[in-house]
C-alpha cells in the first residue's frame, strides 16, 4: 500500500470513528433532554399538587371561620331575643305590681279580698293560734274582717274558730313611694304565721303576684311570643 | 432527467454564467457581487466571509433559488449550501438571522422536495432539516418566523413547514423516488427531526409510525445497518411520546425489535433498542408481551457479551430489573383471581410461572375453594 492509499483507509476510519462518537453524542444529548422534559413535569405538578392543597387547607379554614363567625352570630343574636323577651315579660310583671296599689286604695273591694285572704291563709296552715301581719295602714280594715274570716274558716272546716294574735309590734312594710323607692315594700294582704312562728302563710299580694306569675309564665310566654322555640 | 449518481463535487465543477442573470434582471447587482466574492474560492476564505456577513450570502441564495429555475444552477446553489452547512453545520443558524425575517427561507427548499431530479430533492431535504433544526428556540412552543409583525400569509408557518416536510418523508417511505437512497434519506432525516414534539405529533398524524416498521429487520451489510440504526432510533424517540406508544401497541413492532436485538452485534444498534425497550417497559401491555417473548433471557445473554459502553451495560442492568419487577406484578394471585372472577383467563407469564404456584398454593383455599369452583365452571362451560 502506498501512502495516499494508507492516509485514505485513515481518514475513512477517522470518519468513522467520528461518526459513531457524534451519534452516540446525540444518544446522550436526547436522553438527557427527554429527562429533564419528565423530570420538569414532575416538578411543575408536584408544585402545582402542593400549591393546590395550600389552597384547599385555606378554603377550608375560611370555611370554617365562616361556620364560627355564623354560630357566634347566632348565639349572640338568639341571646338578645331571649333578653329581650325577658325584659317585656318582666316589665309585664312591673307594670302588674303597679296596679297591685291601687287595689289597696279601693277599700271597699279590698276589704273583702282582705278577709278572702285570711280564710285562705287559715285554710292553708289549719292551726289552732295564728299570728298575723300586716301592714300599718292596713291594721283598721284587717280588724274589721277578722271575726267574720275566722267564723267563715271554722265552718268550713268544722273547728272551733282559731285564735288570732294580730302582731302590732312588727307590721309589714307600707306600700312603695317615692321616698323608699328601693327598700323593703308591701303592696297589701296578710302575713300569717302558726304561734311559734314555725309555719308561715305569706299571703301578700307581691307574694301572690309572684305565685300566678311564676305558674303561668309559660302561658304568658306563649300567648306574647306564640310557639317559637328558641 | 436520469443521470448517472450525481455528486456534489461534479456540480460544483460548473460555471454558472452569473453576469447573463443579472441582465435578465434575474438577480441584482448586489447579488452578482457576493456571489463573484465567495463562488470558486477557498474554504478558509468562505469561513471569513461568512462570518463577516454571513445572512447576506444566505439571502443571494434563497432569493436565486427562489426566482431561477435552472435545473444546473439550482443544483449548483444547492451544492453550495450544501458544501457550508457539512463544513460546518452551525451555519444553519444563520437562516434564522434577524435580517432575514422577511424572507421566506422555507419556501424554495418546501417547494424543491417536489420537483426536480433526486440530487435536488435529496439535497432540499437535507439543507430543510438542517434549518429546521437551528431554529432558535424561543419559549415553548412558540417559535419566531417573522410571525410577529408580518402577516402570515405572506411566509410559511414553521407548523406548515414540518407538516410538508413529514408528508413528504412519508411519501418517500412509502414509494422513494430514487432505489437506493431515497429510504435512507428520508430515515436519516426523521432521525434528527423527531427530536421535536411538533414533529412527533405530524409524524403520528400522517401515519408514517408504520412506514418504519418493515424496516425493522436484521441487517447485514453497512448501509443497511446505518439505515437499521436510525430507524431504531426513529422509533426510540417516538417511544417518548404517548400516542406514538399506543399507536406502536398496535403493531409488531416489538417482537421485530426483540429479534433484531436478539441477533445483532452491531453496539450502536443493541444500545438504541435496549433504550427504547427501557422506554416501553412501563406503558401498555409492552412489560407482558416482552416477558413472553423471551425477553429476559435475550438480556442475560447481552449481558455477558463484552460491550464497551458502560451506559448500555446500565441500559441492559436497568431492563433486566424492570422485567422482573414486572413478572412479579403480574403473577400476583390478586390478579389472577380477578382473571377467574371474570372469566377471562389468558396465557399471561404468571400462568407459567412454577414459583407463583407454589407460593399461592394455600390462597386457593379462601371463600371455600371459591376459585376452584369458578375455574370448574369455566372448565364445563368455555368452548375454547
Amino acid at each position: 500500500m502506498n501512502d495516499a492509499d494508507v492516509s485514505n483507509q485513515i481518514q475513512q476510519m477517522v470518519k468513522f470513528i467520528r461518526q459513531e462518537a457524534e451519534e452516540k453524542a446525540n444518544e446522550i444529548s436526547v436522553s438527557a433532554e427527554e429527562e429533564f422534559n419528565v423530570e420538569k413535569l414532575q416538578l411543575v405538578e408536584a408544585e402545582k399538587k402542593k400549591i393546590r392543597q395550600e389552597y384547599e387547607r385555606k378554603e377550608k379554614q375560611v370555611e370554617i371561620r365562616k361556620k364560627i363567625e355564623y354560630s357566634m352570630q347566632l348565639n349572640a343574636s338568639r341571646i338578645k331575643v331571649l333578653q329581650a323577651q325577658d325584659d317585656l315579660v318582666s316589665s309585664m310583671k312591673e307594670a302588674a305590681g303597679k296596679e297591685l296599689l291601687h287595689i289597696s286604695h279601693d277599700h271597699h273591694v279590698y276589704k273583702k279580698l282582705l278577709k278572702e285572704l285570711i280564710v285562705q291563709s287559715l285554710l292553708r296552715l289549719k292551726e289552732p293560734a295564728i299570728l298575723l301581719r300586716c301592714r300599718k295602714e292596713d291594721l283598721e280594715l284587717v280588724e274589721s274582717v277578722l271575726h267574720s274570716a275566722k267564723q267563715e274558716y271554722a265552718a268550713k272546716v268544722n273547728v272551733h274558730p282559731p285564735d288570732i294574735l294580730v302582731d302590732n309590734q312588727v307590721h309589714l312594710p307600707p306600700a312603695p313611694s317615692h321616698h323608699h323607692a328601693h327598700g323593703p315594700f308591701c303592696s297589701g294582704g296578710v302575713v300569717l304565721a302558726s304561734r311559734d312562728g314555725k309555719i308561715v302563710c305569706e299571703n301578700t299580694l307581691d307574694a301572690r303576684l309572684d305565685v300566678v306569675f311564676r305558674k303561668k309564665l309559660p302561658e304568658i310566654r306563649k300567648r306574647l311570643f306564640g310557639e317559637v322555640t328558641v | 432527467m436520469d443521470r448517472a449518481e450525481l455528486t456534489t463535487e461534479q456540480v460544483l465543477k460548473r460555471d454558472i454564467p452569473w453576469e447573463t442573470y443579472m441582465t435578465t434582471k434575474l438577480i441584482t447587482g448586489t447579488c452578482l457581487q457576493l456571489l463573484r466574492r465567495y463562488d470558486n474560492r477557498s474554504e478558509s476564505y468562505r469561513a471569513q466571509l461568512l462570518d463577516d456577513d454571513g445572512p447576506a450570502y444566505i439571502r443571494v441564495f434563497v432569493s436565486i433559488l427562489r426566482d431561477i429555475t435552472k435545473e444546473e444552477t439550482v443544483e449548483y446553489v444547492l451544492a453550495l449550501i450544501d458544501e457550508m452547512l457539512t463544513a460546518n453545520p452551525k451555519r444553519a443558524r444563520l437562516f434564522h438571522d434577524k435580517s432575514l425575517a422577511n424572507e421566506d427561507t422555507y419556501e424554495p427548499f418546501l417547494r424543491l422536495l417536489w420537483r426536480g431530479n433526486w440530487f435536488i430533492r435529496e439535497k432540499s431535504c437535507k439543507i430543510l432539516s438542517h434549518i429546521i433544526s437551528a431554529r432558535p428556540k424561543a419559549r415553548e412552543g412558540i417559535i419566531s418566523n417573522g410571525e410577529a409583525s408580518y402577516s402570515k400569509s405572506k411566509l410559511t408557518t414553521i407548523d406548515d413547514v414540518l407538516k410538508g416536510l413529514v408528508e413528504w418523508l412519508c411519501a418517500q417511505l412509502k414509494a422513494p423516488s430514487h432505489p437506493t437512497s431515497g429510504v435512507p434519506t428520508a430515515i436519516s432525516c426523521l432521525s434528527t427531526l423527531l427530536r421535536e414534539p411538533l414533529v412527533r405529533s405530524s409524524f403520528v398524524q400522517a401515519d408514517g409510525v408504520k412506514l418504519l416498521v418493515p424496516l425493522i429487520s436484521p441487517a447485514s451489510t453497512q448501509q443497511s445497518i446505518q439505515l437499521l440504526y436510525e430507524t431504531c432510533l426513529c422509533v426510540w424517540l417516538l417511544s417518548y411520546y404517548e400516542p406514538a406508544v399506543e399507536y406502536l401497541g398496535t403493531t409488531r413492532t416489538l417482537p421485530r425489535l426483540v429479534e433484531v436485538v436478539k441477533g445483532s452485534t452491531k453496539e450502536k444498534v443493541v444500545r438504541v433498542i435496549a433504550l427504547t425497550l427501557k422506554n416501553l417497559l412501563t406503558k401498555g401491555t409492552f412489560g407482558a408481551q416482552m416477558v413472553d417473548l423471551g425477553l429476559p433471557q435475550i438480556v442475560q445473554s447481552l449481558k455477558a457479551q463484552a460491550w464497551s459502553d458502560e451506559d448500555l451495560l446500565d441500559t441492559l442492568n436497568q431492563l433486566e430489573v424492570g422485567l422482573k419487577d414486572n413478572i412479579k406484578r403480574l403473577s400476583s394471585f390478586d390478579k389472577y383471581k380477578q382473571e377467574v372472577l371474570l372469566g377471562h383467563l389468558d396465557w399471561s407469564p404468571m400462568h407459567k410461572d412454577p414459583v407463583f404456584w407454589r407460593d399461592n398454593i394455600t390462597n386457593f383455599e379462601e371463600n371455600d375453594f371459591q376459585i376452584i369452583c369458578v375455574l370448574i365452571m369455566i372448565l364445563d362451560t368455555s368452548g375454547d
